[in-house]
């Protein structure tokens, strides 16, 4: 299987997954954005919330990564700032569930 | 000498159409979405600095302005959701007819606003 066509159903797949997990995210999140600190604290340290936030926010930032790709690769014509970009996005798509997971799991 | 990608034809040169038009709200809402769960990831985080902290996000969340930047949340997830699973009949190999698509793309955009609204129903008075 070639490169593009993984990335292709790589990201349709990760596309799909996330439907429910939105879903199920943004449901929650307006039941609870308003509420005082204990609260949005137990949504966030308990289960199984915790775990379907961590799966979410995993997905979303993979998924985000190859289709922000996609923009860079329509929209930028030199390639060294495209790779740059690329660099970049995949690092950012890295760093910031990663940092978020470790804490979530301190809290 | 710096090699030169071959872009898509921007998009000013398009007319207007429903599936241009949810086509490129598909991918602003995408860069927002991802945007928006960054913040949401500062607001774990911010949880560890405590409860003092966390009360300057709690009246924001508490402001009219909090309530609107919610709702606005809730819209564009919903319209990504819509969006998406239009794509995923699209890769099935659906729904590509001139008067299908153009009919899926107003049930998209119809649609984002109504699931906010049944979203918001649901998580303020059943959750």
């Amino acid at each position: 299987m070639i490169n593009s066509t993984k990335k292709w159903l790589l990201m349709k797949s990760s596309g799909i997954v996330l439907v429910p997990l939105t879903i199920w995210f943004i449901l929650n999140f307006v039941s609870i954005y308003d509420n005082d600190y204990q609260e949005v604290l137990l949504f966030f340290s308990s289960q199984p919330y915790k775990f379907l936030f961590s799966i979410f926010i995993i997905i979303a930032f993979f998924h985000s990564a190859l289709t922000i790709s996609e923009i860079f690769e329509d929209y930028v014509e030199n390639e060294t700032i495209k790779n740059v970009a690329n660099k970049l996005l995949y690092l950012f798509a890295i760093i910031i569930p990663l940092l978020t997971l470790v804490i979530l799991f301190n809290l | 000498m710096n090699e030169k990608n071959p872009i898509s034809p921007h998009i000013q040169i398009y007319n207007w159409h429903i599936s241009s038009l949810v086509s490129i709200v598909h991918r602003i809402t995408g860069v927002i979405n991802i945007t928006l769960i960054t913040i949401i990831c500062f607001l774990v985080m911010f949880l560890m600095l405590g409860p003092n902290n966390y009360s300057l996000i709690n009246i924001f969340f508490n402001s009219i302005f909090g309530k609107f930047v919610i709702i606005f949340i809730t819209w564009s997830f919903s319209f990504q959701i819509l969006s998406e699973v239009r794509h995923f009949f699209w890769d099935l190999g659906y729904g590509f007819e001139l008067k299908t698509s153009n009919l899926t793309g107003v049930f998209v955009i119809v649609g984002s606003f109504l699931t906010t609204l049944l979203i918001y129903f649901i998580g303020r008075f059943f959750i």
